[in-house]
């Protein structure tokens, strides 16, 4: 049967653009309108086929296993898992309370502390707002560092307008915190720490275990956000004392549009609810469960589990090939943030003499990014790198690879080929360049105005 | 230990759903998911090679057997909607 309407639906002549009259066809907009067969035009730019996907941080393709777990709840069993009536109801959420005990599973956690959310920014907003809500009557200060997520800092200025204080640790440049100025900044007043698992950007990989050491020692609820962490390196609710942390579910080959929020029951720590509503999952955050999203997320996080030291060790002989072939051919490469200290899927590149704009004008058959992408659309350099004390004219040409589960070899070699070709005839029309080969110090220049 | 429930399967019934695996991996349309479906095929049977102990062996031939029927039908769901423009790599 699946084969029959299979071959008619390839066999089809391509539909017209004509729209018939009480068509209730979904108007979806039409990829014609850029894809041609001779390759895709869109922002003035032409290139002959799909770039190759290396921006795994920004997100990640769904697991066609994912997937396959997915499409009965958007089918067949669509029923709203709140509804206590019905079949539908009861299926609903059987697979909602399946998908969080596989979800608590990867972090070491109990399916009662999981809550889920519409993604890492919504249960960093619950963590770091709705803490310091609950607790402002004693608890005036919070402190995170430098390179958080942009949702992190955005919620901790929000509470420096309530009245909050806020500390932002600094990083060396390596990314990694102090540890001893952390244990310095702790007052008996701090409400919260919030440090991230994994940099989105650096992909640096903070100490965790030690700062929860810190943070229990002063009884300090510690929230991490562990976005790219999850399923990419062991994350333990209990190795590194977490009482927060926040999870995403597009980043681990999941769908977009679900994350959680993982809230410790002992020592029990209190949120004040951002979403309110009718009381769904423990009163934390209100609203429908999206079951479909729900059961992704889940699927994806076993898979995580079964997969995880598979992915890490080819991950990592990629990073390394790709990284050995571009350093081969060219010089002045520079790895933003620590090398032993990293996620092996996230490398993040400075090259020197060389304008970032430009390069990356000319990388638009890799897709990578510069910068995270909640921050590409402006035109600062990022807070992160410029957190590491990396000069202006070296944060302008970062490029960030990110490396995943469906990259293959091919691809990383083609990017290494794109990336060398790029570089060396932005080098070749670069005057500074030139003076740098005569062996003149650019920093020594006192370049007269006219 | 003879295990009820645990069919140990034969030699050519792993050869056969290990060239099933390869095929339905090469009829993916999106690159990227058909190389690592034939990647992962290749090394999972390659770890399992050395397998003797008859649980371990009929768990991850049933395990072989529901990955195949997942990888038919994501086939055919990756070709319904696959993009008019295939890859840079597939040219």
């Amino acid at each position: 049967m699946a084969s029959l309407l299979l071959r008619q639906t390839l066999t089809k002549t391509k539909p017209t653009a004509i729209i018939r009259r009480f068509s209730t066809a979904a108007a979806v907009a039409s990829p014609t309108e850029y894809e041609e067969p001779t390759g895709i035009t869109m922002k003035g730019v032409k290139i002959s086929g799909r770039p190759l996907y290396l921006d795994t941080q920004a997100t990640t393709p769904v697991d066609p296993r994912v997937l396959d777990s997915m499409l009965p709840f958007y089918l067949s069993r669509y029923g709203n898992p709140h509804s206590r009536t019905h079949l539908y109801g009861w299926e609903s959420e059987t697979a909602v309370e399946t998908a969080r005990a596989q979800v608590a599973a990867l972090i070491g956690a109990s399916p009662k502390e999981i809550v889920f959310t519409s993604g890492a920014t919504e249960s960093n907003n619950i963590s770091i707002k709705g803490v310091m809500h609950f607790y402002k009557e004693k608890k005036r200060h919070v402190i995170t560092t430098q390179t958080e997520h942009k949702c992190v800092l955005d919620s901790c200025r929000h509470l420096q307008q309530e009245g909050f204080e806020v500390t932002y640790l600094p990083v060396g440049s390596d990314g990694l915190i102090d540890l001893d100025r952390l244990r310095k900044e702790i007052r008996p007043d701090t409400g919260l720490v919030s440090i991230m698992a994994v940099n989105n950007e650096i992909g640096v990989v903070q100490p965790v275990e030690e700062i929860g050491k810190i943070c229990k020692e002063f009884n300090v609820p510690f929230h991490t956000d562990a976005a790219q962490a999850l399923g990419k390196i062991k994350v333990d609710v209990e190795k590194c004392n977490a009482s927060l942390m926040s999870l995403s579910g597009h980043k681990i080959y999941g769908p977009k549009g679900v994350g959680a929020l993982y809230m410790r029951r002992r020592p029990r720590v209190r949120v004040e609810p951002q979403m309110n509503g009718g009381g769904q999952e423990r009163g934390i955050r209100s609203g429908t469960v999206p079951t479909p999203l729900v059961v992704g997320m889940g699927a994806a996080c076993e898979l995580a589990m079964k997969e995880m030291e598979y992915d890490e060790k080819r991950i990592k002989s990629l990073q390394e090939r790709l990284l050995n072939g571009i350093r081969e051919k060219i010089d002045g490469v520079v790895v933003n943030g620590s090398m032993d200290r990293r996620y092996v899927g996230n490398l993040n590149l400075s090259f020197a003499y060389v304008e970032g704009e430009s390069l990356l004008m000319g990388l638009k058959e890799v897709a990578v990014s510069s910068g995270s992408a909640c921050t590409s659309a402006s035109l600062e350099p990022s807070y992160v790198l410029r957190a590491l004390g990396v000069d202006e004219d070296m944060a302008h040409t970062s490029i960030r690879f990110g490396i995943g589960r469906f990259t293959t070899e091919e691809e990383i070699d083609k990017a290494v080929e794109l990336t060398v070709k790029q570089v060396e005839k932005l080098r070749e029309m670069s005057p500074l360049y030139e003076m740098v080969k005569e062996g003149i110090d650019i920093k020594q220049i006192q370049w007269a105005q006219h | 230990m003879a295990v009820p429930g645990a069919v140990v399967p034969m030699r050519i019934e792993v050869l056969h759903l290990y060239r099933t695996l390869l095929r339905v991996g090469r009829q993916f349309s999106d690159y990227n998911i058909g190389e690592y479906s034939k990647r992962r095929t290749m090394d999972a049977f390659r770890d399992n090679k050395n397998l003797t102990d008859t649980r371990l062996l009929s768990a991850a031939f049933s395990d072989g057997k529901a990955q195949l029927e997942v990888a038919k039908k994501q086939a055919i769901v990756y070709s319904l909607y696959a993009p008019k423009v295939k890859s840079i790599l597939d040219f």
